[in-house]
């Protein structure tokens, strides 16, 4: 049961879904006045990202997201919460909002002087439980899988081998 | 592992693991260190004072392109101190596969075996086995003095008959090769050509819950405890945990045909259109909810409600050798119409429980009787509805419960994970 197992812990997106979920992260950017977005899940791989994100080190700042919520979640417990949902961190400028999205997924939000924390938790409420309905219905929906292309295991290694040369 | 078809980009996460000072960060940054710049992101650690990984290294490498799919492995370390065993477990979370760094040194063994074990919890209590997950140990510091020979360590440390390599991370000479052989045992996990089949086969076979809807498939599965020669099983869908073999769905297919066959000359093997199977295969799928369902609730019919059902059917024979002609000229036994009923009886009692005034729905007066006869009067051939009346409130009944089933179904897929294999069907 070894393959089925790690086959249902892939986290996999299909462009229908997707298409729904940037719509309402752009949404949520308008009404909010945030700078950007992230869309990370819990394992730390980012989904997708809206507004001025080029400053940031995506990859990055998933995994530390990822990491610090994971990490909250010890403190909960500890609490006798099984969960944190929101955290919120303040900078001299600039600022980030994170959202538990579901048990899958979390929001950050990177947002300034433009608006407020109480906008920025206002909106980031109505997103996440909007992005908490796609997530359900598609984690419903009968797929069919769509394989990866033939080859595309070898064609990694490859990769790897041109990539590490001596 | 993250797949998005949307934005055409496969993401892994590989996590080094292993007891303190034994060379993860080491790993990583050697690594760090040999990628092309345009493939390196940011090396990320989180240390304490002592320079000790106090949460993780992380290192996003970019594989680019690959047959169109973007390709990202993200490296992960662990802390190695004990005192941090639940940061650890943290970091594991979603890995599809784990690099265990050993110190090769004949003092640091306890600790190597500490780690290991340390790991093997951890990862339990996500659900994954240490001897199933990908794993490669690396018989790091190789070059040291007091390191042990790599047989020793193989049979004091490697229990679950993990792949190996050796290294001396700080010379970086190992570190890659153990990388791309870890890379390469999750990428045959992705196994892209028969989704919902397992690359190797399932330890155990898994057949469909219905519990005696074909008997031989239900015999196979006995036979199969004992050690069977190895067959790959192909899934033609996969019902919340249960799958449906595609040798158990053509079996399906087959009685169903049978029992439904307008007379008793049925074709040996009854070949089905792609439209039809698909109706079968909603067929069947909406059996296995109802069974698992039942299941749930804790719905048993007794072998008395299975048997009347029967014989209610058995009536419509005037004498026991009609039934049994009738059952050999369709090839099929009583096993099949036990099945058949022991689906009804469920049926029947979920229902019950499941549709709200039950009792008031399948009420029908005299005006439901009029207005049906007034909608579908041609039906009836243009009789009076006086001479057809029993005909029409039949006709309701089927209408009604065809109806009630559809909702019933409807309720039991909207909470089910239905899915379905075309290419294997």
């Amino acid at each position: 049961m070894k393959d089925e197992q790690l086959r249902e812990r892939r986290l996999v997106y299909y462009k229908d879904d997707f298409d729904q979920i940037e719509k309402l992260l752009d949404e949520f950017l308008k009404l909010s006045n945030a700078r950007c977005i992230f869309l990370i899940d819990k394992e730390g791989h980012l989904i997708t990202q809206k507004g001025v994100t080029q400053t940031f080190n995506s990859s990055t700042l998933s995994a530390l997201v990822a990491g610090a919520f994971a990490a909250t979640k010890e403190m909960a417990r500890i609490l006798g919460e099984t969960e944190f949902s929101v955290m919120f961190h303040q900078g001299k400028k600039d600022h980030i909002h994170l959202s538990l999205v579901g048990d899958r997924a979390i929001t950050a939000t990177v947002f300034d002087e433009k608006t407020t924390v109480g906008m920025v938790n206002l909106y980031a409420k109505e997103l996440t439980s909007k992005l908490e309905k796609i997530f359900e219905i598609a984690s419903k929906r009968v797929v069919q899988e769509q394989p990866l292309e033939t080859g595309y295991s070898d064609s990694v290694r490859d990769r790897l081998d041109d990539m590490f040369k001596d | 592992m993250q797949i998005n078809y949307a934005k055409k980009e496969v993401s892994c996460k590989l996590v080094y693991y292993g007891p303190g000072m034994s060379g993860k960060t080491t790993n990583l940054e050697v690594i760090h260190q040999k990628v092309p710049e345009h493939s390196k992101g940011e090396m990320t650690s989180i240390a304490t004072e002592g320079d000790r990984t106090l949460f993780f290294d992380f290192l996003p490498l970019d594989l680019g392109q690959v047959r169109g799919m973007t390709t990202k492995f993200q490296l992960y370390t662990v802390p190695g101190q004990v005192y941090y065993s639940s940061t650890r477990k943290l970091v594991l979370q979603g890995a599809d596969g784990v690099i265990f760094v050993a110190d090769s040194q004949a003092e640091k063994l306890p600790e190597n075996i500490e780690s290991l074990k340390d790991l093997q919890t951890n990862l339990e209590e996500y659900g994954l086995k240490i001897d199933e997950i990908p794993l490669v140990i690396q018989w790091n510091k190789r070059d040291l003095p007091s390191a042990m020979v790599v047989e020793e360590l193989d049979k004091k440390v490697n229990w679950m008959n993990a792949s190996t390599t050796t290294a001396i991370a700080a010379t970086g000479e190992g570190v890659l090769g153990t990388l791309k052989l870890a890379a390469s045992l999750i990428l045959d996990r992705l196994n892209t050509k028969e989704p919902g089949a397992a690359a190797t086969p399932p330890r155990k076979a898994v057949s469909a819950p219905a519990p005696a809807e074909a008997p031989k498939a239900a015999d196979a599965a006995k036979t199969e405890e004992t050690p069977a020669p190895e067959k790959k099983e192909v899934y033609v869908a996969k019902i919340n945990s249960d799958q449906i073999s595609r040798q158990y769905f053509t079996q399906y297919c087959q009685i169903q045909y049978r029992l439904g066959a307008r007379n008793d000359d049925v074709e040996d093997f009854k070949k089905f259109t792609p439209e039809e199977k698909r109706k079968l295969l909603e067929m069947l799928i909406n059996h296995v909810l109802l069974l698992q369902d039942a299941k749930k609730r804790n719905i048993q019919p007794s072998k008395e409600e299975i048997e009347t059902q029967v014989q209610d059917f058995a009536k419509r024979f005037k004498a026991k050798a009609e039934l049994d002609g009738y059952l050999s000229r369709r090839k099929l036994s009583l096993d099949n119409l036990r099945n058949e009923a022991t689906k009804n009886v469920i049926i029947g009692k979920i229902i019950q429980q499941v549709i709200p005034n039950l009792g008031e729905r399948l009420k029908i007066t005299e005006g439901d009787v009029r207005d049906f006869y007034g909608e579908n009067a041609a039906k009836f051939g243009g009789k009076p509805i006086e001479n057809v009346k029993n005909e029409v409130i039949a006709a309701i009944k089927g209408a009604r419960k065809r109806a009630l089933l559809e909702e019933f179904f409807g309720k039991l897929r909207q909470q089910a994970a239905i899915q379905v294999f075309n290419e294997n069907i």
